[in-house]
């Protein structure tokens, strides 16, 4: 399917505990394309935390999931029935995200926020729940690539 | 013997005295020998999933706390701080992904001849593990050692060197703040000199001992167990009766690997990937390339490509993000590179760059300016007779660039080595690809790689001199025996009963 027509539907958003949640959703909807490398029936849980304290008791303030379907993906509140991972963000890094411009800005910055966490500036993080080896074949490295969360090696250490 | 009760840990590019810190003694050894071995029960407790999940959610704080990690392995280890991002992610990737490793100790059934599945492989943990790691490496080797056996479900005490074991106490330090279940399984020793790995050999809760060492370092270890068996040799009934058990030795040795460049390739790309994979860490890594093996036909041109990278490197304080080349780890290694130049130069070898070494005087800030050496191909075929250079590991900033005429004549080349742990090459040409995946004599063949990769798949180990034993790649399945299952309950129970 091409990139361009990918859809994607964010479903009972007034449900949301948060504007910021809100916001966040609106933004990733509009790029479906992050997502293409997941296959179809993929389903994560993007958790809101306003501390480090509050990630270690795994106490999000608020909770979607980001669902893949034939066509895109659908966005929905709380925690998915089956949730493949959790991708953790701080409260400061969502706020700085919804800035970019465009989605290689928003990967540049989510990759910078995965390799240089910081309390204050912003941070996130990732609990798998189920297996590296599933989570690969279902393409959840390929999409971490996509998202700017794995470097390339080359960036990662360059001369 | 040194047994000394206190050890100054220093700043390898300023002198500075980090920390002072409590060393151990020959009987505080044995005791956290014993406390591990009676807490390691504790690991069978969880099973191996719930013990991946653990070294998962660590591999999360030490993310958060990368910056401070990242400032004491340039201090105490004198990595450039870029480096030090390397060290830190490879660690940090295996024990996020640890689960990964299953597939090699996953529960197997064995089909008979007639269909029937009675036996099942079980992998079991062989014990007990003592683990001893260099000082080229602060925090992935030692801290890739501890986890592996905790992955598995054995107790480890670990020996990071006393050069820089500050690291690995904050790594530590960290696993008690989050409250890591069976911590008591797990401890360090801080011991210098080879006194702690006498102890170790001694010790008959001790099942397994692995170190990441110099392949002379790991023989010598080998012959000093010997010694231990020979002092307790019953020959009360007419023959030799060894009353101490065997040992698992695992040895991650040195490296001498080759890297082959043929006439089909950018140049430029390969080598600017050269230099990193050469001189990276100062060149103190067992998996650098270090015998370069140049097809004749782009021979010069590859040179010019390869001085005008090495002549890029900056070298100097590792907490300049721009410096790529640190401080050496100490003076034995500075003496060994100005050794080996020499050498060289006795055989009439060419140096393109570097040979110039900068010495304070003290034990810190020592530097061996980034240094290429030609040998010529003849010099390198018999081993008795070759450059030292060339035979042994440069465990340091100095590399050797010899031609070779053909495909068949770079294969000879890269094969002549007492060692095997990798052997890279680049072409586009892919029947010699096939070729080099067959022929090269190495136990981890990169084609046409990026260097540094800290991809999950990334092994260990070598055959010859590289490892024992050969061939070993990831610490987990090394750290486990096959248990045969034989039960017959199915067809046998009616019979019994």
């Amino acid at each position: 399917m091409l990139e361009e027509e990918l859809t994607s539907q964010i479903i009972d958003q007034q449900k949301f505990k948060t504007e910021l949640a809100k916001k966040y959703t609106t933004f990733l909807s509009k790029y479906p394309e992050i997502f293409s490398d997941l296959i179809s029936g993929s389903d994560f849980d993007f958790a809101l935390y306003d501390s480090i304290e509050a990630y270690d008791n795994r106490s999000p303030v608020d909770i979607f999931n980001v669902y893949c379907n034939d066509h895109g993906i659908e966005i929905r509140p709380g925690r998915a029935d089956d949730s493949d991972l959790e991708l953790a963000l701080s409260i400061k890094a969502v706020k700085s995200l919804i800035q970019t411009k465009n989605k290689v800005e928003y990967a540049q910055l989510l990759g910078y926020f995965f390799n240089n966490p910081d309390e204050e500036k912003g941070w996130i993080d990732f609990i798998l729940h189920k297996r590296t080896q599933i989570l690969i074949d279902m393409g959840y490295g390929r999409f971490a690539r996509t998202a700017g969360i794995l470097e390339e090696d080359d960036d990662v250490y360059s001369i | 013997m040194s047994k000394v009760k206190e050890l100054e840990i220093k700043n390898k590019y300023t002198g500075e005295v980090l920390r002072t810190i409590p060393a151990d003694t020959p009987e505080t050894v044995q005791e956290k020998i014993k406390e591990v071995h009676a807490s390691q029960n504790l690991l069978k407790e969880m099973d191996f999933f719930e013990r991946a999940q653990l070294l998962s959610n660590y591999a999360s704080k030490l993310r958060f706390k990368k910056k401070q990690l990242k400032d004491l392995i340039v201090a105490e280890g004198g990595l450039p701080i870029k480096y030090s991002e390397w060290e830190l992610n490879i660690v940090m990737t295996g024990f996020r992904f640890c689960d990964w490793y299953y597939q090699f100790i996953e529960e197997k059934t064995l089909t008979s001849i007639e269909g029937e599945q009675f036996v099942r492989i079980r992998y079991i943990p062989h014990g007990l593990a003592a683990c001893i790691s260099p000082r080229n490496t602060p925090i992935s080797l030692p801290l890739y050692q501890w986890g592996a056996n905790y992955l598995v479900g054995n107790a480890a005490i670990v020996k990071p060197s006393t050069a820089c074991p500050l690291t690995m106490i904050e790594a530590q330090s960290m696993m008690e703040e989050m409250n890591l279940p069976a911590l008591e399984a797990l401890n360090l020793v801080i011991a210098p000199g080879n006194w702690a790995v006498d102890e170790f050999l001694k010790s008959p809760l001790i099942k397994t001992l692995m170190t990441i060492t110099s392949s002379h370092t790991a023989k010598d270890i080998l012959v000093r167990y010997a010694n231990i068996l020979k002092k307790t040799v019953d020959k009360s009934m007419g023959v030799a009766m060894y009353t101490r058990p065997f040992k698992n030795f695992f040895f991650e040795c040195a490296g001498n690997d080759a890297g082959i460049v043929m006439d089909d390739v950018n140049l430029e790309q390969v080598a600017k990937w050269n230099v990193m994979a050469s001189y990276t860490n100062s060149g103190q890594q067992c998996f650098s390339m270090k015998r370069l093996i140049v097809h004749s036909n782009i021979y010069d041109e590859y040179i010019e490509y390869l001085i005008k990278e090495i002549e890029k490197l900056k070298y100097g304080d590792p907490t300049d993000p721009s410096t790529d080349i640190g401080p050496l780890g100490s003076r034995k290694i500075l003496m060994m590179m100005e050794v080996m130049v020499a050498d060289a130069k006795k055989y009439g070898c060419k140096i393109y760059t570097g040979a110039e070494k900068i010495d304070p005087g003290e034990d810190y800030g020592l530097f061996y300016k980034p240094t290429l050496v030609e040998i010529k191909p003849e010099l390198c075929e018999d081993l008795t007779d070759a450059p030292f250079l060339w035979r042994e590991e440069a465990f340091g900033p100095v590399r050797s660039i010899t031609k070779a005429e053909n495909l068949k004549d770079a294969i000879k080349l890269a094969n002549a080595s007492n060692y095997g742990m990798r052997a890279v090459a680049y072409t586009s040409n892919l029947e010699t690809i096939e070729t080099f995946k067959n022929e090269l004599e190495a136990a981890n063949i990169y084609i046409n790689a990026r260097p540094m990769l800290t991809d999950i798949t990334v092994a260990l180990g070598g055959i010859k001199d590289s490892a024992y034993p050969p061939g070993c790649k990831y610490y987990p399945q090394e750290l486990v025996y096959g248990k045969y299952i034989y039960d017959g309950t199915p067809i046998s129970l009616g019979k019994l009963k």
